[in-house]
């Protein structure tokens, strides 16, 4: 501060006698204003001449009185430059200064910009402290916090699809943009959206993040709050995030006292990096066909599972035929199960592994029928035609009365901290909220039976981790202290146990993974007779819903690693692509699927398509793979896994094909159970070898 | 500032327009090209208010299209640095240091002096003085400053 204070000198090498100050100590002056009159000092000039400011300031002080002699080399006054602390469109908004043409010092002072919608606006670091600990005083006086709420797939979905238009409860807006023709946007509100915003503007001040574009954030925003009760301004849209791919570096400028007060809610995890104050809602979905439309990119290292969701997203248009998405898909997971369900017979269950193929041949489409049961029951909106002309739609969705629950939680529980500390301090909801939820199910105690493959630790499983961030315990077997007993199959030998333990005893639930996600979902105790364990029955979901997520689950390295590259096989030498899962070569098929049906896509992201032609040339479809080991194979275990395959596809092609919805999000599989289908690919490999070395 | 100053515009006329009508489409060409635009010398062209010559038409060789010089007055406005003006508020947001107290809670948020009896919120007239202006290709951004004598809010 002291640097920027300089003196002002008289103008002129003789002595001059100041005659009059235009000016107040403590006074913003601006270039060019008239700071005070003089004449010579020797009094005979009459004319009285004007002293003018160089740079704009405040006069910090005055040294020389009215009618005082005034040397030279003697500062009359001191000027206090200037700092910039508002700058709007690189100009200064105190002083005036054009900061493109000042020197370059001035430059990078004020940095912050601390409106959401006017990224033009900054302010300097020190002014936006200020203003942030305005904000939050503010806020602790009303006893709010923040709540930063995104569009998509949270509380709207939108698709640019052609769709009926005398769908009921479906708005229509029509987006203009500059270069472009324009497009129409058909947007169907959450249901309960009015009544979860109206219930969470009491407790927090809301904020909209998302990634559409400015104008269709204002518009969104529009139909949502028309009378800007809720938003008003603090609309943060694509133009003013600072990154493509993650929302989070916009945390920063917007609070700049730090994110004590902030709470999220998305649909997508990973756009915050996995911020612990974020609440991970369901995403919500209506159109069938079509997923989020302003998905940001996908991180350049992620799968290609991914990539493919997102190029196809990314294009103006998602118009996809669901028959063809519908049907990668469900091989997908039906092969999922056949490989978990060879490991589990095989493994867990012994009797069960001794089971005639034919047997097995049932439970797969046993699990193929629930897989479809499933996917039908998973909230998708059911549409009635009525008399009058109106499609009426039947939309399950209550996720918002839980959210709005979840948020009042939250809420109380800062203000019961705060309360309890000091005035100064503020609590954190970065820790509170992981709290808030480890209470969910608070004093339960767990035991998997069928959800973790044998082969994986407890601890590493997606299953544990959601569980233990509701604060339940789980241990690997059945004890006393259990109170929950949650399996994916009856006839487990731990279901069978604890039946015969716990049958003294009411304490025991026995209930489906479900029961376990829709607690993660709900963040609360569910009861657990609505998910009871049925003798027969399949349940399905071994793995948690994306968005029934913990937090960050910690990596782990050695479920990673032998996913990739499975030990120093010498297939994998040769050929690496063996030692891809199941899944992974699914997703590349289904990523090349694409590729040929979005060809007619214009070349917004030339680099993707370049990438994923790559894909195709070195990684031959399953397909493909499999036929040409299936020749040379003798091996009765692959050749009955064909023919499975072949009964599941036949199988599907009876079924009507049913509109399906494209898969929006892919759970970081990562940290998925690794598949366990190394013993039919060593035994491919192994035939390969055989080959290959016969060759030689 | 306002001014009313006479311009020149060219004006390009495709043939189909050779006709009776033509000084009228000419006339209407100009209003549709010049009004509303913006140039870095004169600012604004608010509107035109008369027409006073429309010189000979020029053929374009190879073309067929023909250019009138037209002369015509028009009122413009363009900021200055320093120029005190009456502006209607559009928005109100938190970064502007002032001695006001800005109160995002009431709809709309406004700023509000310390007594509570002034209060600068959407859609009022406040009196400013320029401190900066910038002039782009599109349009003149001007930077205004409420903190002297005889600015701020304008009650009617």
């Amino acid at each position: 501060m002291a640097d920027k204070t300089m003196p002002i000198f008289v103008p002129s090498e003789k002595p001059l006698k100041v005659v009059k100050w235009k000016v107040k100590q403590g006074v913003f002056v601006s270039q060019g204003q008239i700071l005070f009159l003089y004449n010579d000092s020797s009094g005979n000039g009459t004319d009285l001449k004007k002293y003018k400011a160089a740079r704009a300031g405040t006069i910090s002080s005055i040294k020389v009185k009215e009618g005082d002699i005034a040397e030279p080399g003697v500062a009359v006054a001191e000027l206090e430059e200037c700092r910039h602390p508002t700058v709007m469109k690189e100009m200064c908004a105190e002083c005036g200064a054009d900061l493109r043409t000042d020197e370059v010092s001035n430059r990078d002072v004020a940095v912050v910009p601390m409106v959401h919608s006017v990224p033009e606006l900054k302010v300097s670091e020190e002014l936006a402290q200020k203003l942030g600990r305005e904000d939050a005083e503010r806020l602790l006086k009303d006893r709010k916090l923040v709540l930063l709420v995104d569009l998509d797939q949270t509380l709207v979905h939108t698709t640019n699809d052609n769709i009926p238009p005398n769908l009921k409860g479906v708005l229509h807006f029509f987006l203009r943009s500059p270069g472009c023709p324009g497009r129409w946007c058909h947007t169907r509100l959450r249901p309960r959206t009015k009544e979860f915003l109206e219930s969470a503007s009491k407790n927090y001040e809301l904020h909209v993040c998302t990634f559409g574009a400015r104008q269709y954030a204002h518009a969104v925003a529009d139909l949502l709050d028309p009378e800007k009760k809720y938003f008003s301004h603090r609309i943060l849209s694509r133009d003013e995030c600072f990154d493509a791919r993650t929302k989070a570096a916009n945390l920063k400028a917007l609070f700049p006292c730090g994110d004590n007060m902030v709470c999220i809610i998305d649909d997508r995890e990973d756009v915050w990096r996995h911020a612990t104050n974020l609440i991970h809602v369901r995403p919500y979905s209506f159109f069938q066909s079509t997923g989020d439309i302003n998905a940001p990119p996908p991180p350049v290292d992620e799968k290609p599972k991914d990539k493919q969701l997102a190029s196809g997203k990314n294009g103006a248009q998602v118009n996809q035929m669901p028959t063809l998405d519908a049907e990668p898909e469900q091989k997908d997971t039906s092969k999922q199960k056949e490989t978990k369900d060879d490991s589990d017979n095989g493994k867990i269950v012994s009797k069960e592994a001794k089971s005639s193929g034919s047997e097995e041949k049932e439970s797969q489409e046993a699990d193929q029928e629930s897989d479809e049961r499933i996917a039908q029951e998973q909230a998708e909106p059911k549409w009635v035609e009525t008399s009058d002309g109106q499609i009426e739609v039947e939309d399950p969705d209550d996720y918002l009365i839980y959210l709005d629950d979840i948020l009042k939680r939250i809420h109380k529980h800062f203000y019961d901290y705060y309360d309890k500390m000091g005035k100064n301090q503020i609590p954190d909801l970065k820790s509170i909220i992981p709290e808030v939820k480890s209470e969910v199910l608070a004093g339960t105690s767990l035991v998997f039976s069928g959800l973790v493959p044998t082969h994986q630790r407890l601890e590493t499983s997606r299953a544990y981790q959601v569980a233990r961030s509701l604060g339940a315990e789980v241990t690997q077997d059945y004890s006393d202290k259990t109170t929950h007993l949650v399996a994916v199959r009856a006839g487990t030998a731990k279901v069978n146990a604890s039946r015969r333990m716990g049958e003294g005893k009411n304490k025991l639930h026995v209930v489906t993974p479900e029961w376990l996600w829709s607690c993660a979902e709900r963040w609360e105790r569910v009861d657990e007779r609505l998910y009871p364990l049925q003798r027969g029955g399949q349940s399905s979901s071994r793995r948690p819903p994306a968005h029934c997520s913990s937090p960050p689950p910690a990596p782990a390295p050695v479920a990673a690693m032998r996913k990739r590259t499975p030990s120093g096989r010498f297939m994998d030498t040769i050929n690496p692509l063996l030692s891809f899962s199941s899944d992974d070569i699914a997703d590349m098929d289904r990523e090349v699927e694409d590729i040929f049906n979005e060809s007619d896509e214009s070349s917004s992201d030339d680099e993707k398509p370049r990438d994923d032609d790559l894909d195709d040339e070195e990684n031959p479809p399953e397909d493909r793979l499999i036929s040409a080991s299936a020749e040379n194979s003798m091996q009765d275990s692959l050749q009955e896994r064909l023919q499975q395959e072949e009964a599941t596809n036949d199988s599907e092609m009876d079924d009507e094909p049913r509109p399906r919805k494209r898969p929006r999000k892919s759970p970081p599989s990562d940290d998925e159970p690794p598949d366990d289908d190394d013993s039919s690919w060593n035994l491919m490999g192994a035939a390969l070898e055989k080959e290959l070395l016969a060759q030689d | 500032m306002f001014y009313h100053i006479s311009l020149e515009h060219e004006i390009l006329l495709h043939p189909r327009y050779f006709g009776p009508q033509l000084l009228d489409i000419v006339k209407q060409k100009l209003y549709t090209e010049v009004e509303g635009t913006c140039t870095g010398k004169y600012g604004f062209v608010i509107a035109v208010t008369a027409i006073d010559s429309i010189g000979a038409g020029l053929i374009q060789p190879g073309q067929g299209f023909v250019v009138y010089p037209v002369k015509y007055k028009a009122i413009v406005f363009r900021p200055f640095k320093g120029e005190v003006l009456d502006a209607i508020v559009t928005q109100v947001n938190k970064s502007i240091p002032a001695d006001m107290e800005f109160c995002p809670n009431v709809n709309p948020p406004c700023y509000k002096s310390k007594q509570e009896d002034n209060v600068i919120q959407e859609e009022d007239v406040i009196r400013l003085k320029i401190v900066g202006t910038r002039v782009d290709a599109t349009g003149i951004f001007a930077i205004g400053t409420l903190m002297d004598d005889y600015l701020g809010l304008v009650t009617q």
